[in-house]
């Protein structure tokens, strides 16, 4: 693989982010009603206060200057002010980030654990009642709502067992690890739901079209052990295609996180976002949701350029 | 309306019980205890710890917070950092000779100190005066601060404001929500000031974190200025802390498992799930709130008073009591009947569907195929606005929907959230609105019916209401008060423009424990006297 | 992106029964295809007729019931709500909405998606750039959140919501099917049609779309899952169908808070979604083994 390549990608993805960002403006301007609409009818506010203020976010602009004032100042990394706390959009994002990322890290950590072991003997016990039940059960966690289990979680674990705290992000006081594990466990575990049932999937096909090819066979052939096969040989290449696809979900799993942190009380990017639509706080949206969309660019290109480095038969030019 | 002889009765009961139950804590049985932590659940995103910007009820400021005066259990006010309450009695407020402006003087308390240890002045009362009046400053309330026209502080303790008007309901807001200290805020950008979330107050507690998102955590002061009668330091308990938990299925959830102690306004709808939960107890405390559904003048329909006397007969108060745990108590008057300018004589619209379909069929609205009326191609329908996600509120509204749509008149829901319900409000983007006001202990009714009324989004004006409005809200003279408001009360009711429905309580879970702890009916929330609040055992 | 494999080409000219029959023998093979179509025609059945032979609408209160849920009865067969509505109806009714929203989004989907996979894979060039650097910009958008943004800035009524729905899931659709006819467009029996004078769309509609038909139906079979999962979602965060009109998102979520003490009426909703967003699934995956059979 090439640096060239990797260049390539990246001044690419500059025409794709543009793109995304004068769709997601005009869908944000478009929206009746805007951020100061509440103080319009305010007498507390004076028309001149009022026309201060939108001056200072520049709402007083057309749009498409608008949107040009706010490309400008994103360029030197200026991502404007909340209108709802005023504090800078990215100090308020990154903030919020770090509670997201640890959930999102552990969901994707568990749903590894879980999925790898579960999907390779799928595939190595093709056909058997053991394949159909996991084949069964994945597929009962990808049309589970979310929501709805977590409900049952917290009823089940914190209500009437009482072994784990039933929301939040840790105990006031108390920022030891073994307390934050025990809150972050449920929210993670349900997070990790879909992906479990998802990548198990993926991981078994994988495993299965591997499993097919001859270098395998020869291997069984040398006789090698069953294990050995699986782990050493077959799962170094069945993993291959999923790290695209598991470069892709881990910012899929972040951005599905509203309702996860909604019900868990979990102090994250997701509830930011939930606050920000409650109250039109445009410069935020706009910064989440761009964010949002950087992330999924991003992963694309880390998932190819992964691709290529572990799979010595393809390349890029 | 059945309810006409119990209504007073109840409400009394309510306003006993409490004042029963206050008297009888205060009395010291038993040594209070100091020490221990009371986890509060509050059910909305605080969004800043300054007391006139928040969008919300400030729960937690009013811990750290206090102003020159405060109101009590029964809604009357008592001083805090003013050394008493002015009226025209005692002499702090003067008229001038004319009758048309009035001097207030507020004499400070000599002994207080600032959560930093500097000491609190008179300088410091002008400043919050200044400060929220600054048109640069964003604040959700600026009343109060128009009608002042200058302040003078001859010595340190001694406030002098200069009103350019008669305002008997001076105390709802300015100098009540609370005093900013100038020697850390002049000059600073309040708009994006620390002090939105580390505040420096005089209160019975300190903001020793503020977390965003998660909770905030108010730890007692030490050099609080105020002793208990025997002479303890107050207050008892060492730390208050408020997490936000915004989904109403996870606070009952952490009331259940014991996370969190006490939540003060547990929607109607769940109280009944919180019965049983260990160590939690219910009460419900009066609260100056009422629920009103609100006709939009815009719409021509309703502009006809036909439909709206209508309306008012198609609604059945006890069914809608009923579907919100039997808690609230029906009205018929915007003016609660706890509060003096009361006037019992109040016309009421009697649940009669009967009538209403009378008063329709008069009207020439008469059934379409569907069952709904309508006059030369109008057809009664409604767009129907309630806050989503309040659960009790949403229920109200089916309910609602359900009665009008026996007398043929169709109701659609168009349910909105934060910032988009706000804005339908104050500019009338509904038929149909219900929903629920909190007021201070003398609210100012002009607000809400008054045709500049800033509350009032729903292009409704009436000459001879604002000519009512005015002399109500511009005399101290209680008896002209009264007449005024007995006028304001019939016309209101004769014309419609909101009906009344019933007045709210607040349902608040508390630990067992927890002593002293008495509910404050008003819009500076239960947490406006929290010093002697003490754990037992 | 690697061509996608293409099934056997149906020959236009001949009747394409024999596909058919094969695809619908190796289906009927599949146990728990068979079974999830089952349970969508029997669901299907259910909520159609359902509500019609049900005594109450789905509007209807007892006044006398309100306050608290009813409990299962002999009248209310799974009780009653706290605004005294039968839940069964409810039930029935709100998988009318749900199973309609999820139909249709999945059919805007699939209809935009096939739309724009065939115009990029058929004509190549500057329409194929414009149109999948499109698709790149809006897979570049997190779902959820632009949901989200879309429905909570503009309320969408229930028909302006399922467009929503749908137009945020057609790019996997688009992709698909212009990797299809990226490869179907130099196949012989396509270049036979070309000589015999057959124009553009013609040739895209008649003659490439029935052999790309397997993978679009798969895809827009499992969109239907993921509709109804979405509405359920934006049910539960309230910017969802508006009330009293039922949908299995606003059942449970309404229904969730009374979840310790009145279970019957949390669990059917949240068991209904589960089931049929299985059955989609299954009979996705089915279909696609069906279709696109690998040997």
């Amino acid at each position: 693989m090439s640096l060239a390549y990797i260049v390539r990608r990246l001044l690419g993805a500059i025409p794709l982010l543009l793109g995304i960002s004068v769709i997601l403006f005009a869908i944000i301007q478009l929206a009746p009603g805007g951020p100061l609409d509440i103080y319009a009818e305010n007498p507390s506010v004076s028309k001149e206060a009022l026309a201060q203020i939108a001056a200072r976010y520049g709402l007083d602009q057309p749009v498409p200057v608008q949107y040009f004032l706010w490309l400008k100042a994103v360029l030197v990394g200026d991502w404007g002010y909340s209108i709802r706390t005023g504090r800078p959009v990215l100090d308020e994002i990154v903030y919020r980030l770090g509670p997201t990322l640890q959930l999102g890290g552990l969901a994707m950590i568990i749903s590894l654990l879980i999925a790898v072991p579960v999907g390779m003997i799928s595939a190595a016990r093709r056909g058997s009642k053991l394949d159909g039940t996991v084949t069964v059960l994945s597929f009962a966690g990808i049309s589970t709502p979310v929501f709805w289990l977590a409900l049952l979680l917290q009823l089940l674990f914190s209500v009437q067992l009482g072994w784990l705290p039933s929301a939040g992000y840790q105990s006031i006081g108390d920022g030891s690890f073994i307390d934050r594990l025990r809150h972050i466990i449920m929210p993670a575990s349900v997070l990790s739901l879909a992906t479990v049932a998802s990548w198990s999937r993926f991981i078994r096909s994988g495993m299965i079209d591997v499993l097919n090819q001859d270098y395998i066979r020869t291997a069984y052939a040398k006789g090698r052990g069953e294990k050995a096969v699986l782990f050493f040989h077959a799962l170094r290449n069945a993993m291959i295609p999923a790290v695209t696809v598991i470069a892709v979900d881990f910012v899929t799993i972040i951005s599905g996180a509203v309702i996860t942190e909604t019900v868990f009380a979990w102090p994250g990017i997701g509830r930011l976002f939930m606050e920000s639509m409650d109250g039109r706080d445009y410069p935020m949206l706009m910064g989440l949701m761009m964010m949002g969309s950087l992330a999924i660019v991003v992963a694309n290109i880390v998932a190819d350029i992964c691709y290529a480095a572990l799979d010595p038969r393809i390349r890029y030019d | 309306m059945k309810t006409k002889l119990t209504r007073r009765v109840v409400l009394q009961g309510i306003l006993a019980g409490s004042t029963a139950f206050a008297t009888m804590r205060v009395l010291p049985t038993m040594a209070q205890q100091a020490g221990g932590t009371l986890n509060v659940g509050l059910t909305y995103e605080l969004d800043t710890m300054n007391t006139y910007s928040t969008g919300f009820l400030a729960d937690a400021q009013h811990t750290v917070i206090e102003g020159l005066i405060a109101p009590d259990k029964d809604a009357r006010y008592v001083p805090v950092l003013a050394k008493e309450v002015p009226t025209l009695e005692n002499g702090g407020i003067v008229l001038s000779e004319d009758g048309s402006k009035m001097t207030i003087t507020y004499h400070l308390n000599e002994n207080v100190k600032w959560h930093d240890g500097a000491p609190f002045t008179s300088a410091d009362v002008k400043f919050t005066w200044e400060a929220v009046k600054n048109p640069d400053f964003i604040a959700e309330s600026k009343d109060g601060t128009q009608d002042i026209d200058s302040i003078d502080t001859p010595d340190d303790y001694t406030v002098i404001c200069n009103y350019n008007t008669v305002k008997p309901n001076f105390a709802s807001t300015l100098f009540t929500f609370g005093i900013m200290p100038k020697h850390l805020l002049e000059g600073e950008d309040l708009n994006t000031s620390w002090y939105n979330e580390k505040p420096i107050g005089t209160g019975p507690f300190m903001v020793s974190e503020f977390v965003r998102g998660q909770y905030v955590v108010c730890d007692k002061f030490p050099e609080y200025w105020r002793k208990s009668a025997d002479g303890d330091q107050l207050p008892y308990l060492d730390r208050l802390v408020f997490r936000i938990v915004t989904d109403s299925n996870t606070l009952v959830t952490q009331l259940q498992s014991g996370e969190l102690d006490m939540a003060v306004s547990v929607p109607y709808g769940r109280a009944s799930q919180l019965e049983g939960a260990q160590g939690v107890e219910i009460i419900v405390g009066p609260q100056l709130s009422w629920g009103h559904l609100d006709f939009n003048f815009r719409n021509e329909l309703l502009a006809d008073i036909a439909v709206r006397k209508a309306v008012a007969h198609a609604i059945n108060r006890e069914t809608l009591i009923r579907v919100q745990g039997g808690f609230p108590i029906p009205i018929k008057s915007l003016v609660l009947p706890l509060f003096d300018l009361y006037d019992d004589t109040t016309p009421e619209y009697a649940y009669d569907p009967a009538a209403a379909n009378a008063m329709l069929d008069e009207a020439g609205f008469a059934r379409g195929g569907d069952g709904i009326r309508e006059k030369d191609g109008k057809r009664l329908s409604f767009a129907f606005v309630v806050q989503s996600g309040r659960a009790d509120d949403e229920n109200v509204q089916q309910v609602i929907i359900a009665q009008l749509k026996e007398i043929g008149i169709e109701a659609t829901a168009d349910n909105k959230t934060g910032v988009a319900y706000r804005e339908a409000r104050y500019s009338g983007g509904y038929d149909l609105i219900y929903g629920r006001w909190i007021t201070s202990a003398d609210p100012v009714y002009s607000t809400f019916y008054g045709s500049e009324g800033e509350n009032n989004g729903q292009g409704y004006s009436n000459p001879e209401l604002d000519a009512v409005f005015e002399r109500l809200e511009n005399t101290l003279d209680a008896d002209e008060r009264k007449a005024a408001a007995s006028e304001m009360q019939h016309i209101i009711a004769e014309d419609l423009p909101a009906i009344a429905l019933f007045q709210g309580v607040s349902v608040i879970a508390k630990p067992v424990e927890l002593k002293n702890f008495v509910p404050n009916p008003t819009n500076m929330t239960n947490f406006v006297d929290t010093k002697e609040w003490y754990l037992e055992g | 992106m690697t061509d996608a494999t293409v099934p056997g080409a149906i020959n236009p000219a001949a009747p394409p029964q024999t596909y058919w029959r094969r695809v619908l023998k190796r289906f009927l093979k599949r146990r728990l295809a068979v079974i999830g179509a089952a349970f969508l025609v029997l669901l299907g059945i259910a909520v159609t007729i359902g509500p019609m032979l049900s005594p109450y609408s789905y509007d209807y209160q007892d006044f006398d019931l309100l306050g608290m849920p009813g409990p299962m009865s002999a009248e209310h067969w799974l009780g009653t709500d706290e605004l005294g509505r039968d839940a069964l109806t409810r039930l029935l009714h709100g998988g009318r909405v749900s199973l309609a929203v999820g139909l249709a989004g999945a059919m805007i989907a699939g209809i935009v998606g096939t739309l724009v996979g065939a115009v990029s894979g058929f004509y190549r060039g500057i329409p194929d750039v414009i149109l999948m650097r499109f698709t790149d910009v809006m897979m570049s958008i997190p779902t959820l959140p632009l949901v989200l943004l879309l429905s909570g800035l503009f309320r969408p009524s229930p028909p302006l919501l399922v467009a929503i729905v749908g137009i945020l899931i057609w790019m996997g659709t688009a992709r698909l099917v212009r990797s299809q006819f990226l490869a179907l467009r130099e196949r012989e029996f396509v270049e036979a049609a070309r000589a015999l004078g057959a124009s553009g769309p013609r040739l895209m509609f008649r003659h490439i779309l029935p052999n790309a038909i397997g993978p679009i139906t798969v895809a827009s079979t499992l969109a239907v899952g993921s509709a109804i999962m979405l509405e359920s979602a934006l049910s539960f965060l309230g910017f969802g169908i508006q009330p009293p009109v039922p949908t299995w998102g606003n059942l449970l979520n309404s229904a969730s808070s009374w979840l310790s003490q009145a279970p019957w009426l949390a669990i059917p909703p949240g068991l209904l979604i589960l089931f049929t967003v299985l059955a989609v699934n299954f009979l996705g995956d089915g279909l696609r083994d069906a279709m696109e059979p690998r040997e």
